[in-house]
C-alpha cells in the first residue's frame, strides 16, 4: 500500500447541496420523462405535481448554494479554462487504460479538474438556461393569455426545448456518474463527495518524476 | 467466490421480483369483447347454459350499482356466477382444499374501460389448479376447457336476451345458491 | 457524517411540510365561491298564487285540446302569442349564418329522417293541435298546446297518428300490444297546470326519435328522478334542478338552443339582474375560471377552459343508465320480412329495439365514452336538396369551429350513425312517407318505391325514380348528465398516447405529443453516452484484471 495523505476537498454545506440536488435531479428526471409519456409510474397527474414541486425545491436550494458560491469564494472553482484540457482529453482517451497518471492534481482551491470546469459551465450556461426558461414557460402556461404570448410563442417549441434540455441532463448524469469511477479506486470519489476527505496519493509525484 | 455466490442470490432475487411483478398477470386473464356489456354477458351465460357438465347460472352482480347509489360513477361491469356441482362437490368435500370455496361460484366479469371497448375478465383456473395438488389440478384442467367454452362468440347466432336470475340480480346483494352450489 | 444525515431529515421533513400544505385540499373550499345561486330552484312546483281547480272557467268537460288552450288564453291572453313565435310552435330555426332554413320542419335527420309527410306522427311532439300537412294554420292561437308543458298529473298523453292531439278515447297503444292508453281527463289536467318539471320537458325530450334515450343519449327518462351519480344538478335528493332552472325561461322563450350554442362563454359568472346572454351555459353560474387551485398549480386546471368545454371533463360518459342511446340506426335493411312473409320484431341482449321491419337495423349502447371535435357552437346542416356525394359518409351536421379559434372548444359529442335511402340519380336525400295508414306509407305497405315517390310529391322535391342507401352521420354535442365533480375526467385520461383527444389536431398534448426527431435523437445520445462508459469502464476493467492476473 501507499502512503497518503488526505485533504479536506468539500465541506459540508457543499455536500448537502451536491447530494441533496443530486436526488431533486434524479427525481426530476424520473417524473418528467413519466410527463414525456415514457413510461406509467406515478400517474400522469402526480407526476406533474411531484415534478413541479420537485422545481421549487431545487430553486431554493440554489438560491440558498448561491448565496453560499459567491459568500465563500467558491464560485471561482467553476472558472473555465482551457489549460491542460488536451492533458484531461488524452488522458481519459489512453492514459487511463494504462495506468498513467492523473494529469490533474486536486487541491482545496483547485477541485475541479479543466474538462470538469468546461463540463459545468457548459451546464450553468447553456442546459440550465434551456430547462429553466423552457421550464418556467411551460409552468406558467395559463398566463401566457394575459402577456400577450398566445400564439406568439407555440407550446410545441417550449416542450421541444424541454425536453432537449432533459435529454442534456440524463446524458450528463450517465457521463457524471460514470466518471465517478475513475478515481484510485472505483468508490474513491463517492467517498471523498460523502465525507469530503480525499486521499491524495503520495506515489503520484514520484510516478510523474519518473515519466518524465 | 464471494461474488460468484453473491452473482447468484442477486439472479434469484431478480428472478423472484420478475415472478412478483407478474405474478397477477398469471392468475387473471383479460381479453376484448366485439359485444357491448349486455351482449357479451348475455352470450356468455348462454354458453354457459349449454356446457352441460353441470354448469348453471347462479348469479348476475353489478357492483357499480351500490357506488351509483353513492352518487358516484364508474364504468358498468357485470359479474357472472356460474356453477358446477360436478366440480365443486369433490373439492367442497376434501378437508384440505374446503377453503377454496373461497373461488365458487366461478365468475367471469365483463366490463367496459374508458376507452370506450368492453373487456372480458376471468380467473386463470389452470394456474390456480396447478398449485393446490392433483385433485385440484384435475379439476380445475376441465373447468379450463370449459370456460374456454363459455367466451366462445358465434357471430352468426343472435344476441340472447340478458338472464337475470331471480335471486342476485342487479342489486349488488347477496346471491342465492339455488342453482344447486 | 450524522449531521449531514440531520440534514438530509430535516430538509425531507420540509419536502413533506410544503408538500402538504401545497396540494392539500383547500379548507372551506368544498363549493366554487363564486358560484352564483341559480334562482328559482329551490321553489317547490305547485307554490304558485293561483289554485287553478277553483277557477270558474275550467269548471267543465273539454272536449278537445283547442278548448282547453281557449280557456287558458281567457286569462293569460298573450301566451298564445309569445308561444307562437319560439321554435318550440314553428319547428324552424333560419340561420344567420348561411341563411338556411333549419330546424325540425325542414331538416332531414339521422333517425325518424323528416317531419314532411309523416306530420301526423311526428306531431305527436309539437306544441300545438292538429298540425298534419303543409295546410296547418300557425296563426290559429286555439291550436297552441298549454298542457304538453304544464300537465302536472303525468297523465296528459300525446300518440303518433293524432297529429298532436291528445288521447280523446281509449285505445291500444302500441296497435296489437295489448297495452292500452287511457283518455285524458282534461278537466283535471287543466285544473291542476303547473310549472314545467322535468317530465314535462322530458315528454317529448327523452324520447326523441321514436324512444326512451334514442336520439341524444344524455337525455332520458332516467333524468325524471335521477340520483346524483346521473346528474349533479337534477339529483332529485339533492340540488334537483328542473330543466328550466338552467333554461331559463321569460315569455315562453327558453333559453339554450343546439341551433346557435354558446360553445365557448367566457368571465365570470353572471350576477342576477344582470341580462344573461346564455343563462343554459355552465359558465353563466359557474364563471369560465370556476377551480379552486393551489398557487402550486399555477392555475393550471383553470386554464383548461381556454381549450375545453366543461362538459368534455365533466360528462365522462353520456346514457349512464341501463336505458342507453342509439348509436347506430340502417334504414337499408327496413321492409325486410320474417320466414314467414310477415314484418317482425328483433331486441337486442338488454331489451332495446336491435330490428325492425319497418325501420331497419339499430345499435343500442349505455355509459358511451363520447367523441370529442373542435366546436365553435355553430352547426352547418345539408339541407333537403343539397347535393351529397354517395361515395362518402354523409355528414347530415356538422359541429364547425378549429383549434386556435378564440370561439371553439373541444366538445364531447355522441356521433350517430346511419344508413339512409338517397335518390342515386340527383345525389341527395329523400324525403320518404314513413307513417300513415295509407297505402304509400313505408310502415304500411313496405315499399320504398312508393314511399320515396309519395314522400317527394309532398316536399316538392324531383325523384328520379333510382335510390340507394348511404351512410351518414350526425352530431349531438353532450351537456346534460353532468356527473360529480369526484367523477370528472383525471389528465391522463388525455395526457397519454391513444387517449380520449387523441384524434384532436392542432394543439400540442402533453403526453400524447412529442417530436419524434427529437425523441429519436435524443434517445441516441443518452443510449450512445451508455454505451460509450460501458466500453469505456469494461475495457478499464479488463486491462485492469488481466494486468493482475
Amino acid at each position: 500500500m501507499n502512503a497518503s495523505t488526505r485533504i479536506y476537498l468539500y465541506r459540508r454545506y457543499e455536500r448537502f447541496w451536491h447530494w441533496s440536488q443530486a436526488v431533486l435531479v434524479i427525481f426530476m428526471l424520473v417524473t418528467g420523462f413519466e410527463i414525456h409519456g415514457v413510461y406509467k409510474n406515478f400517474g400522469f397527474q402526480r407526476a406533474v405535481e411531484y415534478h413541479t414541486l420537485t422545481a421549487w425545491a431545487l430553486l431554493t436550494l440554489w438560491a440558498f448554494t448561491i448565496f453560499w458560491q459567491f459568500t465563500t469564494g467558491e464560485w471561482r472553482q467553476y472558472i473555465p479554462t482551457l489549460h491542460r484540457v488536451l492533458a484531461m482529453v488524452r488522458y481519459y482517451a489512453y492514459g487511463i487504460f494504462v495506468n498513467a497518471p492523473h494529469p490533474f492534481h486536486k487541491t482545496p482551491n483547485k477541485k475541479h479538474n479543466p474538462l470538469q470546469r468546461l463540463a459545468y459551465v457548459a451546464l450553468l450556461a447553456m442546459v440550465s438556461p434551456l430547462i429553466w426558461g423552457s421550464g418556467f414557460f411551460y409552468l406558467f402556461y395559463a398566463y401566457w393569455q394575459d402577456l400577450g404570448l398566445e400564439g406568439a410563442i407555440p407550446l410545441a417549441w417550449v416542450a421541444m426545448a424541454h425536453t432537449a434540455g432533459a435529454f442534456m441532463m440524463l446524458t450528463f448524469f450517465i457521463v457524471h456518474v460514470y466518471l465517478t469511477t475513475t478515481g484510485h479506486t472505483p468508490l474513491a470519489h463517492i467517498k471523498t463527495m460523502l465525507t469530503g476527505w480525499e486521499e491524495v496519493e503520495d506515489e503520484v509525484p514520484a510516478n510523474k518524476a519518473s515519466a518524465g | 467466490m464471494l461474488k460468484i455466490s453473491g452473482g447468484f442470490l442477486l439472479g434469484v432475487m431478480a428472478a423472484l421480483l420478475l415472478v412478483w411483478s407478474s405474478i397477477g398477470g398469471l392468475m387473471f386473464s383479460e381479453r376484448l369483447s366485439p359485444y357491448t356489456v349486455e351482449e357479451t354477458t348475455a352470450r356468455i351465460q348462454q354458453n354457459i347454459q349449454a356446457a352441460g357438465n353441470g354448469w348453471s347460472i347462479s348469479g348476475l352482480r353489478n357492483p357499480a350499482k351500490p357506488i351509483e347509489a353513492e352518487g358516484g360513477n364508474v364504468l358498468p361491469v357485470l359479474l357472472i356466477e356460474a356453477c358446477s356441482a360436478q366440480y365443486s362437490g369433490p373439492i367442497l368435500k376434501d378437508d384440505g382444499v374446503r377453503f377454496l370455496s373461497l373461488l365458487m361460484p366461478c365468475k367471469i366479469s365483463v366490463y367496459k374501460k374508458s376507452d370506450g371497448k368492453v373487456y372480458i375478465g376471468y380467473l386463470n383456473a389452470g394456474m390456480i389448479g396447478s398449485l393446490f395438488g392433483p385433485l385440484v389440478g384435475d379439476i380445475m384442467a376441465k373447468v379450463v376447457v370449459d370456460q374456454q367454452g363459455f367466451l366462445v362468440m358465434d357471430p352468426s347466432k343472435p344476441a340472447p336476451a340478458l338472464i337475470i336470475p331471480k335471486t342476485g340480480g342487479e342489486s349488488g346483494g347477496a346471491s342465492g345458491a339455488e342453482a344447486g352450489c | 457524517m450524522s449531521q449531514t444525515k440531520l440534514l438530509f431529515a430535516a430538509s425531507l421533513l420540509g419536502a413533506v411540510l410544503a408538500w402538504s400544505t401545497a396540494w392539500g385540499e383547500v379548507p372551506g373550499a368544498a363549493r366554487p365561491a363564486n358560484l352564483a345561486v341559480p334562482s328559482g330552484s329551490a321553489i317547490p312546483l305547485g307554490e304558485s298564487t293561483v289554485d287553478h281547480s277553483k277557477l270558474k272557467e275550467l269548471q267543465k268537460n273539454f272536449a278537445s285540446g283547442p278548448e282547453v288552450t281557449k280557456a287558458c288564453l281567457s286569462c293569460h291572453t298573450e301566451a298564445a302569442k309569445q308561444v307562437q313565435h319560439t321554435k318550440h310552435w314553428t319547428w324552424e330555426y333560419t340561420d344567420p349564418k348561411s341563411g338556411q332554413k333549419l330546424g325540425k320542419k325542414n331538416i332531414i335527420n339521422n333517425f325518424c329522417t323528416t317531419s314532411i309527410s309523416n306530420e301526423k306522427d311526428c306531431m305527436a311532439c309539437h306544441a300545438g293541435y292538429g298540425w298534419k300537412d303543409a295546410n296547418f294554420d300557425f296563426t290559429a292561437e286555439a291550436n297552441v298546446d298549454c298542457l304538453i308543458c304544464h300537465d302536472s298529473t303525468a297523465t296528459y298523453r300525446k300518440l303518433p297518428g293524432d297529429a298532436g292531439h291528445p288521447v280523446y278515447e281509449r285505445r291500444e297503444f302500441p296497435h296489437g300490444s295489448g297495452k292500452f292508453v287511457e283518455a285524458v281527463d282534461l278537466q283535471k289536467v287543466a285544473q291542476s297546470v303547473a310549472l314545467p318539471s322535468r317530465s314535462n320537458c322530458g315528454s317529448c325530450h327523452f324520447y326523441g326519435a321514436g324512444g326512451d334515450g334514442t336520439k341524444h343519449g344524455d337525455l332520458d327518462s332516467a333524468l325524471k328522478k335521477p340520483g346524483k351519480y346521473l346528474d349533479v344538478h337534477m339529483d332529485a335528493k339533492g340540488l334537483n334542478f328542473t330543466c328550466s332552472t338552467c333554461h331559463a325561461t321569460a315569455g315562453h322563450k327558453v333559453s339554450g338552443s343546439r341551433y346557435e350554442m354558446a360553445a365557448a362563454l367566457t368571465g365570470p359568472a353572471e350576477t342576477r339582474g344582470k341580462a344573461a346572454a346564455s343563462p343554459a351555459a355552465c359558465q353563466s353560474c359557474h364563471g369560465d375560471k370556476p377551480h379552486k387551485e393551489s398557487i402550486l398549480h399555477a392555475e393550471r386546471l383553470n386554464t383548461h377552459s381556454n381549450k375545453l368545454a366543461c362538459q368534455t371533463c365533466h360528462i365522462p360518459q353520456y346514457a349512464r343508465d341501463s336505458i342507453g342511446t342509439e348509436i347506430s340506426w340502417d334504414w337499408s335493411t327496413a321492409t325486410r320480412m320474417g320466414t314467414d312473409g310477415k314484418p317482425f320484431l328483433v331486441k337486442d341482449s338488454a331489451g332495446r329495439r336491435a330490428f325492425d321491419s319497418k325501420k331497419g337495423n339499430f345499435v343500442w349502447d349505455s355509459y358511451v365514452v363520447p367523441e370529442y371535435r373542435w366546436f365553435n357552437g355553430h352547426v352547418s346542416y345539408k339541407t333537403k336538396g343539397e347535393r351529397i356525394d354517395p361515395g362518402q359518409i354523409v355528414e347530415i351536421n356538422r359541429p364547425e369551429g378549429e383549434a386556435g379559434q378564440a370561439d371553439s372548444r373541444i366538445w364531447p359529442f355522441k356521433i350517430h350513425r346511419g344508413k339512409q335511402a338517397y335518390d342515386s340519380e340527383n345525389n341527395y336525400l329523400v324525403v320518404v312517407h314513413t307513417a300513415g295508414e295509407d297505402d304509400t306509407a313505408l310502415w304500411a305497405n313496405f315499399d320504398w318505391q312508393k314511399a320515396i315517390g309519395a314522400g317527394m310529391q309532398t316536399a316538392g322535391m324531383r325523384y328520379s325514380g333510382k335510390f340507394g342507401f348511404v351512410s351518414t352521420e350526425m352530431s349531438w354535442p353532450i351537456t346534460h348528465m353532468v356527473a360529480p365533480k369526484n367523477d370528472a375526467l383525471g389528465c391522463a385520461q388525455c395526457h397519454r398516447e391513444n387517449g380520449r383527444l387523441e384524434g384532436i389536431t392542432g394543439i400540442y398534448l402533453p403526453g400524447r405529443d412529442h417530436s419524434y426527431l427529437l425523441d429519436n435523437i435524443g434517445w441516441m445520445v443518452v443510449l450512445l453516452s451508455l454505451l460509450g462508459v460501458l466500453i469505456h469502464g469494461g475495457t478499464r476493467a479488463y486491462l485492469h484484471f488481466k494486468h493482475k492476473g
